[in-house]
């Protein structure tokens, strides 16, 4: 939540807490005192009403007193003249408007009646009527009661005659109706309700109330039992509902809420003004450190206040540039490739997902990696290598391409993108980089000559982001480097795929441990006799779910991540092995074995090789190691060493895939190798390729002239056959004579067939136990 | 008021005067009957006097002199208010106050109206049947005196009995029944027979005045 809202909301809660508070006391004190008014308003109608029954009373005592007393009246009684007396009675009653009157005996038995309907002789009504008590003077008390006849309920007194004796009650009764009831309604203001009894309940006569309406509540409601005491038969309720008793309360309620209503309102807005005042300038400074955090330093913090937000403002515009200041050295360090100026890995990375993100036709990426830079180092020393390094860089960055698209990604290793239009060729751009990388450097003056391999993929026919598309780069250098040319595009056929070789690594080990790996041979035939020379051991793989397999599905990988040096081992042991069976059986067969340039930069490769010859009784006569061309490029004083030692076993070395490599002839020319092998891509363009056949014939004519052996392979027709028998090619081998073949076909393949003889006398070496896991070759 | 007072002490003087004839004749062989009255439980009213008769059993009462009774009407009362007769007397209502009363009885034993008059009635009211009359007037309603009316010749009134009181009673000795009234009696008392036989005899009544008032029922004869 924000502050703004936080502080209003605390304010106007604490505010409403209040208000609910002081509300629910007054409802509750209003609810009290309307019951309390309600209760006193209804112990007053009591009274009221009862004060008007004794008005009744006396009125009614009074007019009764001045009927008894009166002496037409008494004459009459004494006459016992019934009409007359009942005239008399009805006189007496309209004059106070009574509609009952009734003369009875002292012992109440009726002597005449009117606006009654008892029957003369008769006890009449209610029996406390005619008791008799006297008063101070002696005489006899009037009573009055409430009775129901018919129906209808009447308050009466009885006032005894003295004639002047007493000899009779007169009676005189007012009627309590609608009338009496309404006017009690006004006097008190509450609701007035009769009921007589019926039986064991009651039963509502008469009501100033409709009856649903009357409250029946005991706290709403009075009840007045008439004539006083249990033996009531008339109930007078007065009641009011609460709710009417509330109106007034609830006018003052209805008042305190709009005025907590205004309140609310008005501490609402006020609320909002001054969190507004407070987090207004807090929000400036938010929205600040927000730039701040986006990497935007230059947002200016507005806050023109001299409290501690201000001072805060000050603080953080302070440090806003002091994080300016620092961002901008630490981003040169993390981004910037200190010895040249270039960008890193990292700020190569950023800007070509940029680049990536604004679209366009393509973005090219070029990786370029130099070749033998480390001996550059070594040999000339750091600073020239240093030199050499940021004459790249220059040549790099001055090309025709916007600033900031060359990064050096690592010591030897430098990149380049450029947007590319749909009509521009990769190749192109890759040649030009070329070209331009391809001068001769001069330091100090001193010339040196550096060459460059480039990978190059482009967007978006290749990857999408910047790491995929580096990755692709990557895999094209890899090819070229490999293919020994200059450089490489991507192609979908590059990538390995992630998860089989990451499998094909542990099948790999397991292709060793379990056997699988199995020894191919293919003959190699001398061309001027047509004698089987030899034969070169070929590797395939025995895979248990996608069958046999050729070096070429394994080898490339095994190379890639070392794991060529168990396989090279076994094939070495498996083939001296193999041709030391061949000789107990007296079949002398020289062996051409491949080895790799990991063997070659081994330096206990030559003692392993000769403890394999010495175990196996072997004359190293019979063993030619094939090493390629490729293997001298990087060290090539390391690998003649290891060539020397190699040939002082008195074992051929064979010089693989010839004129594919950049050897050059000095090299060639140290080298103590016995033969070279002229690589297929040659032979097969002998045929058609005039330029092809002049290139063979030299390389035939130069192996001649150092005094080698020339070896030609993947020979598929008679014609190139031919052609290198006049070239004076020594030995061949391809399809034209014979497949690879697992050991017993190549076995049955040769017998009878002429071979060209091996001298008998070959030597074999002894090795003489000089520790635990070394040997010491004797010569 | 001169005239007045002075009719009623002379009537009073006259009765007074013949009762002593009757017992100075007869001296010889009379009898002195004391009655005594104690009241048992009183009321709450003002004491009133109380009457008491002896009624001669089977011999016929000796012949009524004819003679005059006087009740007065003083100060919006009758004087006095409690009066015995012989049957067949006439009664004289003298008016002494300054105002008009109109004296009546609306019950028998006598129904009598004196219409509203001041000074003497022409003629006394004879009363010629026994019983209790209670007279009123119509114009003051608080006005009320009772009359007995009785054959026998022996009776007495206690004034103003209080707790207690006596009074006696010459007579021929024989056999009585002696009758007791007063108006605060609420029933009729029962009466005593009396053999009377030498000089004196005596009689006792306990009375209960805490009843409400009912003097005709409380009257001894019907």
């Amino acid at each position: 939540m924000q502050l703004r809202t936080r502080i209003a909301v605390t304010f106007l809660l604490l505010l409403a807490t209040v208000l609910a508070v002081a509300l629910t006391v007054v409802s509750h004190t209003n609810r009290q005192n309307a019951a309390h008014a309600l209760t006193e308003q209804l112990q007053s109608g009591d009274k009221e009403f009862h004060a008007v029954l004794d008005l009744n009373v006396r009125l009614l005592r009074l007019a009764a007193r001045v009927m008894a007393d009166d002496a037409g009246f008494r004459e009459a009684i004494a006459d016992r003249d019934t009409e007359t007396l009942v005239s008399v009675l009805e006189n007496a009653g309209t004059r106070i408007d009574a509609p009952m009157v009734v003369l009875t005996a002292l012992d109440g038995k009726v002597i005449a009646a009117s606006g009654s309907r008892a029957a003369i002789g008769q006890t009449f009504a209610d029996p406390t009527l005619f008791t008799r008590r006297l008063d101070a003077e002696g005489n006899i008390e009037p009573n009055d009661t409430v009775v129901v006849e018919h129906g209808r309920i009447y308050q009466l007194v009885a006032v005894v005659i003295n004639n002047p004796l007493p000899v009779a009650w007169v009676v005189m009764g007012f009627e309590i109706d609608q009338k009496t009831a309404k006017e009690l309604k006004d006097i008190t203001g509450l609701g007035v309700t009769l009921a007589i009894k019926s039986g064991a309940g009651w039963t509502d006569v008469v009501s100033t109330e409709p009856g649903a309406q009357a409250p029946r509540s005991p706290e709403e409601t009075r009840r007045i039992g008439l004539p006083d005491g249990p033996a009531a038969t008339v109930a007078v309720t007065l009641s009011k509902s609460f709710a009417a008793a509330m109106l007034p309360f609830d006018r003052l309620t209805q008042y305190l809420y709009w005025i907590a209503g205004i309140a609310l309102a008005v501490s609402a807005a006020a609320a909002f003004i001054l969190a507004r005042n407070i987090t207004r300038p807090l929000q400036n400074i938010t929205a600040a450190v927000d730039q701040i955090r986006a990497g935007i330093y230059d947002a200016p913090v507005v806050v023109q206040r001299r409290d501690e937000l201000g001072s805060l403002a000050e603080g953080i515009q302070v440090m806003q540039s002091a994080v300016r200041s620092r961002d901008q050295s630490i981003r040169r360090l993390a981004y910037e490739d200190t010895l040249t100026g270039l960008m890193n890995r990292a700020a190569f990375n950023t800007r070509l997902e940029e680049a990536l993100r604004a679209g366009g036709d393509g973005v090219a990426v070029a990786v370029i990696n130099l070749h033998r830079f480390r001996r550059i180092n070594e040999h000339l020393g750091y600073p020239v290598g240093d030199a050499v390094l940021k004459t790249i860089a220059a040549r790099l960055t001055a090309g025709p391409y916007p600033a900031g698209q060359v990064a050096r990604l690592a010591a030897d290793q430098f990149a380049a993108f450029m947007p590319l239009r749909a009509t521009d060729s990769l190749q192109t751009w890759g040649g030009m980089l070329l070209v331009r990388l391809s001068d001769p450097i001069v330091v100090a003056s001193q010339p040196i000559d550096i060459t460059a391999t480039l990978g190059l993929a482009r967007s978006p026919a290749d990857a999408s982001s910047a790491d995929e598309l580096l990755r692709c780069a990557d895999l094209a250098l890899e090819r070229a480097r490999r293919d020994k040319r200059g450089h490489a595009s991507y192609e979908p056929a590059m990538k390995p795929a992630e998860r089989d070789q990451l499998s094909l690594l542990g099948e790999l080990r397991q292709a060793v441990d379990k056997d699988e790996l199995r020894l191919f041979f293919q003959p190699k035939v001398e061309l001027a006799s047509g004698r089987i020379a030899g034969a070169e051991v070929l590797l395939r793989w025995q895979h248990p779910m996608r069958g046999l397999l050729g070096p070429g599905a394994f080898i490339p990988f095994a190379e890639q991540t070392g794991f060529i040096r168990q396989i090279t081992r076994w094939s070495l042991e498996q083939s001296l092995a193999c041709a030391a069976a061949w000789l107990t059986a007296g079949l002398a067969l020289p062996l051409s074995v491949n080895v790799t340039v990991d063997d070659i930069n081994d330096e206990n490769f030559h003692l392993r090789v000769a403890n394999a010859l010495a175990r196996h009784r072997l004359p190293p006569s019979l063993l030619t190691l094939e090493v390629t061309e490729s293997g001298f490029i990087d060290d090539p004083a390391r690998a003649i060493a290891m060539l020397d030692a190699l040939a002082q076993l008195g074992l051929q070395l064979s010089i693989d895939d010839f004129g594919t490599g950049y050897s050059s002839l000095s090299h060639l020319a140290r080298m103590p190798v016995h033969e070279v092998k002229i690589d297929r891509s040659f032979i097969q363009g002998l045929e058609s390729d005039a330029e092809f056949a002049a290139v063979v014939r030299s390389a035939i004519d130069m192996g001649h002239s150092l005094g080698l052996k020339v070896v030609a392979e993947g020979i598929e027709t008679e014609t190139a056959a031919r052609r290198l028998t006049e070239m004076h090619c020594d030995v061949a081998q391809g399809f034209l004579y014979a497949k690879p073949m697992p050991r017993a076909e190549f076995e049955r393949w040769l017998e009878h067939r002429p071979r060209v003889p091996v001298p008998a006398t070959a030597r074999t070496l002894t090795l003489e136990a000089a520790g635990e896991d070394r040997t010491r070759l004797v010569l | 008021m001169s005239g007045a007072a002075r009719a009623t002490r002379h009537g009073a003087a006259y009765w007074l005067l013949a009762t002593l004839s009757l017992a100075i004749g007869d001296r010889a062989m009379a009898a002195t009957v004391t009655v005594t009255l104690n009241v048992a439980a009183a009321s709450a009213g003002p004491a009133q006097d109380a009457v008491v008769v002896l009624d001669p059993v089977g011999v016929a009462a000796p012949p009524a002199h004819e003679s005059v009774a006087t009740i007065d009407q003083v100060g919006k009362q009758f004087v006095p208010q409690v009066s015995i007769v012989r049957t067949g007397t006439g009664v004289s209502f003298p008016n002494s106050d300054q105002i008009k009363h109109d004296v009546y009885s609306h019950y028998l034993p006598k129904i009598f109206e004196l219409k509203l008059y001041a000074g003497r009635p022409t003629a006394p009211v004879v009363f010629d049947q026994p019983g209790l009359e209670a007279l009123g007037c119509n114009v003051h309603d608080k006005m009320r005196a009772f009359l007995g009316i009785v054959d026998s010749p022996y009776f007495a009134k206690i004034e103003h009995l209080g707790r207690t009181g006596s009074v006696s009673i010459t007579v021929p000795p024989g056999s009585y029944s002696v009758h007791v009234w007063h108006p605060g009696l609420a029933a009729r008392v029962a009466p005593q027979p009396l053999e009377v036989k030498s000089d004196t005899a005596a009689a006792s009544f306990d009375l209960d005045l805490s009843g409400i008032p009912d003097p005709k029922a409380a009257w001894p004869w019907p």
